[in-house]
């Protein structure tokens, strides 16, 4: 199949690959994959606890081209959002910008996956924190 | 299909494939458990299947057909193709389950991660890190990779005794709910099973070449 000039882009120089913290707590990892094709995609995301700003991610994904431009978009995406900002991307975003073709597009579905994931992941650490906090007067 | 007549000489057939009346070859059907004069059942005897099959192929043999009505050919043709296209998805268990779940409308191969255990997404992406590491020439990743593929071999064979007693219970099952309610099982197993049977694919390719 051919790939579009924008999916070789980021195919052959994938942005913000590699791995941040996980047990920092704000740091949200989100672990996805699709059975059919074996896909598995690892997708963390930092917060700046002083601005509420997704200030870094990364991501490591294993498959095919579509696959891996769609994370390294989806990281380019978060950067400099607010964690509700970044609850908004859709796939269809992906899909646009990467001009995937239909049979593709269960891996932009993938990239929103891991995006809710990791906020998910976020989130539920920063409300173990928030709980173990006494509270301040 | 019951209320079906025979298009030669008009008599009912009840969903035979030969007419009871004259013995003309009848429009098939695409039903593969019907076809072959199964009941929907999961659990399939091979040596009964293999008997059915050959002995539908010698009633489809094309020379049988040869002074045959155009109609009669065509149908001849369609048979024969249900008849392999059947054999061939009946006869593994992996594609007859999945091929009962289409037909009581479950959606098979396009899942989304929501459906994957996570602890096997864990078990793949620590797979490929110790791939990608072999490939780089770091031979120390060839004995993990051993311990893996043993590892998901026994995990192959679990889920394959974990089919085999949801086949069972299907069978078995009294009503339609309970039979969906497998069925529902039957799928989360099935895209359990895909991932491990790519996991050692990948893992025997590797080590192979
Ligand atoms: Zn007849």
């Amino acid at each position: 199949m051919a790939y579009s000039d924008k999916v070789l882009d980021h195919y052959n120089n994938p942005r913000n690959v590699g791995s941040l913290d996980k047990n920092d707590p704000n740091v949200g990892t989100g672990m996805v994959g699709a059975p059919e094709c074996g896909d598995v995609m690892k997708l963390q995301l930092k917060v700046n606890p002083e601005t509420g700003i997704i200030e870094d991610a990364k991501f490591k994904t294993f498959g095919c081209g579509s696959a891996i431009a769609s994370s390294s978009l989806a990281t380019e995406m978060l950067k400099g959002k607010t964690v509700e900002q970044a609850l908004e991307i859709k796939n269809t975003a992906i899909v646009q910008e990467l001009s995937l073709p239909p049979v593709k597009i269960h891996c932009s579905v993938l990239a929103e996956d891991a995006i809710k994931a990791a906020i998910a992941d976020y989130k539920k650490k920063q409300s173990a924190l928030q709980a173990s906090q006494p509270v301040s007067k | 299909m019951e209320g079906t007549r025979c298009w030669q000489c008009g008599q009912p057939t009840a969903g035979a494939l030969f007419c009871p009346s004259c013995n003309h070859l009848q429009q098939p059907t695409s039903d593969y458990y019907k076809f072959f004069g199964l009941p929907q059942k999961l659990n399939l005897d091979p040596g009964d299947l293999q008997k059915r099959f050959y002995s539908l192929s010698r009633q489809l043999h094309p020379d049988r057909f040869t002074r045959s009505t155009p109609t009669e050919r065509q149908y001849s043709l369609e048979a024969t193709a249900i008849l392999n296209d059947g054999y061939r998805v009946l006869r593994d268990p992996v594609s007859r389950a999945e091929y009962v779940l289409r037909q009581r409308g479950f959606d098979v191969g396009e899942q989304r991660s929501k459906d994957v255990p996570p602890e096997l997404l864990e078990e793949v992406f620590e797979l490929n890190m110790a791939l990608e590491e072999l490939k780089v020439g770091d031979e120390s990743a060839r004995e993990q990779l051993e311990e893996s593929r043993a590892r998901f071999r026994s995990m192959r064979d679990e889920v394959d005794s974990q089919l085999q007693q949801l086949f069972v219970r299907y069978d078995e099952s009294a009503d339609q709910d309970s039979a969906n309610a497998i069925l529902q099982e039957i799928r989360g197993v099935l895209n359990r099973r895909r991932y491990i049977r790519n996991l050692v694919d990948q893992v025997e390719r590797e080590l192979a070449a």
